[in-house]
């Protein structure tokens, strides 16, 4: 883990109020983990402590993060141009652990992609992805993962199944029972309470990754805990013993 | 003035720079980016003498200017505290300071009595700044008489020196210090977050504040305690670099506390000790 001093070489607005934020770092970046994230320092007036992003892509010395405009930090964050620069600091957290399955299935709802994209990339082949969004003008933020197999759904109905991600997913539940599969899925707390129901009657092994707000991003605070099933240390800090967790350790 | 090293309470700290209780967790998670052993002593998060859950989500609000936080003193209790963490800051060579704090009177001094003799411990940190649960909720440390009992029961109990750790939200904090003073304090830490209140999806939350503007309100409550005590003052609210260091212990903190400035700054610790070890070499030039 370092703190990095950082400069921005980019950041782009995919689709409206969606920005791509690339980063230059001096020197090499560490190695980080599909799932883990970053704390970036937020220069502006009205902002006071660092926000978490999930690492969106690294190379050697650049590092990408997609985020949506949420409030008062995304905002500003949005309006930093090329050139300036700031802090990040990571790999923070403990990112998604990857065995080796027949089949992969990634649920992204939303803005959620971003936080599987590098998960993605590193499961290679045999990936099944499902996608929910608002309406088709979000696809974009799928970016190059429309190489995969892609099931797509939109609330509006405007592209592929009209609904929500999970109602799309359950119709093919069925097909996954006899598979040696893992399911990872990154997507609002909502998501998760109807994927668990989803999933009882199978119960497949399933990641998620789990969002609380933070302070330090590092387990100092206990600011950004969530209640598990784990009988000894039911509380565990997302930023510590997460942000990846299983589905069914979270008492959602 | 402090200096390097520092003596305190009869033992040499390697420097007067130590965090804030509650914002480096149990010890070991800093090690990542740096070694315990950087700081003079390490000061615990507050422990209790039974697990405590603490609150529910949401727990964090940035105020842009600083935070309001409403961890509600998760713990693990001080009996396991002492069980998994006492080698490793022994190994460490780093004394550490157990902030205590309980629900009654008796808890208090309970956590005193659970300590026993331990080599790794410099002190305890009794935080007066929760609810009395018996009294319907008052703080402990708007009473000067229950902050006496408090200070009384625990050098019943025990031999470590006790530091009372106050809040600035009250009348007259010199009574209430002077009261922990006649009781047997050993010496202060002032000060702790200002309570404060926000309101999230219809649920009203409580917590403290903290960030560099409590630095104002801790220099007037150390100058005034400094004034009327004799004890050692631990100064602590809003120190986030080496300049804000060196205004505490100009003030005549013996040592200072950084809390809030690791949350934007993970190294500001480091940077501060090492910012006061050329100040201290140049012969207290800024
Ligand atoms: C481990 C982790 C990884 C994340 N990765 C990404 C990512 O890759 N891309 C992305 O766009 N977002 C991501 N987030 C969410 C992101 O951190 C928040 O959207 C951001 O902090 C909001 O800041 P703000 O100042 O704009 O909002 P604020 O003004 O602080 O709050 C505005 C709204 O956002 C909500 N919010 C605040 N903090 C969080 C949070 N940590 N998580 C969810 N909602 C929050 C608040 O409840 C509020 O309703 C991640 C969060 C975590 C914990
Ligand atoms: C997240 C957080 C947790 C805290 N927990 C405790 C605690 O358990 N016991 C205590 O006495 N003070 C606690 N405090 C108060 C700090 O120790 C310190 O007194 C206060 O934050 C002011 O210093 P600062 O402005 O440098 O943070 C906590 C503060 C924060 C921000
Ligand atoms: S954000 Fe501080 S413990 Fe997780």
């Amino acid at each position: 883990m370092k703190d990095m001093e950082v400069t921005v070489i980019e950041n782009r607005e995919v689709i409206k109020d969606h920005f791509l934020l690339k980063a230059k770092v001096k020197g090499r970046i560490p190695a980080f983990r599909p799932g883990q994230f970053v704390m970036v320092k937020i220069q502006g007036p009205q902002v006071f402590l660092r926000r978490p992003f999930t690492a969106y892509e690294c190379e050697k010395d650049t590092i990408s993060i997609l985020y949506k405009v949420k409030g008062v930090g995304t905002r500003v964050l949005s309006k930093m141009k090329r050139g300036e620069k700031t802090f990040i600091l990571g790999p923070c957290g403990r990112g998604f652990s990857i065995t080796e399955r027949e089949l992969y299935v990634v649920i992204a709802g939303g803005i959620g992609v971003a936080g599987v994209n590098l998960l993605i990339k590193s499961l290679k082949k045999n990936v099944w992805i499902f996608f929910g969004t608002s309406s088709s003008s979000n696809l974009s933020l799928l970016g190059n993962l429309t190489n995969y197999d892609l099931f797509i759904s939109t609330l509006d109905g405007t592209y592929g199944k009209k609904g929500d991600v999970i109602s799309l997913f359950r119709e093919k539940i069925d097909d996954l029972k006899n598979k040696d599969v893992e399911i990872f899925a990154c997507g609002p707390k909502e998501m998760y309470k109807s994927l668990k129901d989803a999933l009882l009657k199978y119960r497949l092994p399933c990641q998620v990754l789990y969002e609380e707000r933070m302070a330090c991003g590092m387990g100092l605070c206990f600011g950004c805990v969530v209640e598990t099933l784990d009988p000894k240390d039911p509380i565990k800090r997302v930023c510590y013993e997460g942000p990846v967790f299983s589905l069914w350790e979270l008492s959602l | 003035m402090g200096t390097f090293p520092l003596e305190l309470f009869g033992k040499k700290l390697r420097n007067p720079v130590m965090n804030a209780s509650g914002t480096l967790g149990y010890g070991k998670e800093i090690e990542r980016l740096w070694k315990i052993s950087t700081l003079g002593a390490f000061v615990t998060k507050g422990l209790s003498v039974f697990p405590h859950k603490g609150n529910p989500q949401p727990r964090i609000l940035d105020l842009g200017f600083g935070m309001l936080n409403s961890i509600g003193l998760q713990n693990f209790g001080i009996k396991r505290f002492l069980e998994e963490y006492t080698e490793f800051f022994i190994r460490r060579k780093t004394p550490v300071i157990l902030n205590i704090f309980g629900f009654t009177e008796d808890e208090y001094v309970e956590c005193g009595r659970l300590i026993g003799e331990n080599p790794a411990v410099l002190a305890l940190e009794a935080n007066l700044s929760c609810p009395n649960v018996k009294q319907g909720g008052i703080i402990f440390g708007k009473d000067p008489k229950i902050v006496g009992r408090i200070v009384r029961g625990l050098k019943s109990v025990t031999k470590i020196p006790v530091l009372v750790k106050l809040s600035s939200e009250v009348t007259d904090i010199v009574e209430i210090a002077y009261a922990a003073y006649e009781a047997g304090a050993d010496g202060l830490t002032l000060i702790n977050t200002l309570p404060g209140m926000w309101k999230e999806r219809d649920t009203l939350v409580r917590g403290g504040i903290s960030g560099p503007f409590l630095k104002f309100l801790a220099l007037k409550a150390i100058y005034d305690c400094k004034r009327s005590l004799p004890i050692p003052i631990v100064g602590a609210g809003g120190i986030m670099n080496v300049k804000d260091a060196i205004l505490f212990l100009e003030a005549g903190c013996s040592a200072i506390q950084v809390g809030t400035a690791t949350f934007l700054d993970p190294l500001a610790i480091p940077k501060i000790v090492k910012g006061l070890k050329a100040y201290f070499k140049r012969g207290q030039k800024w």
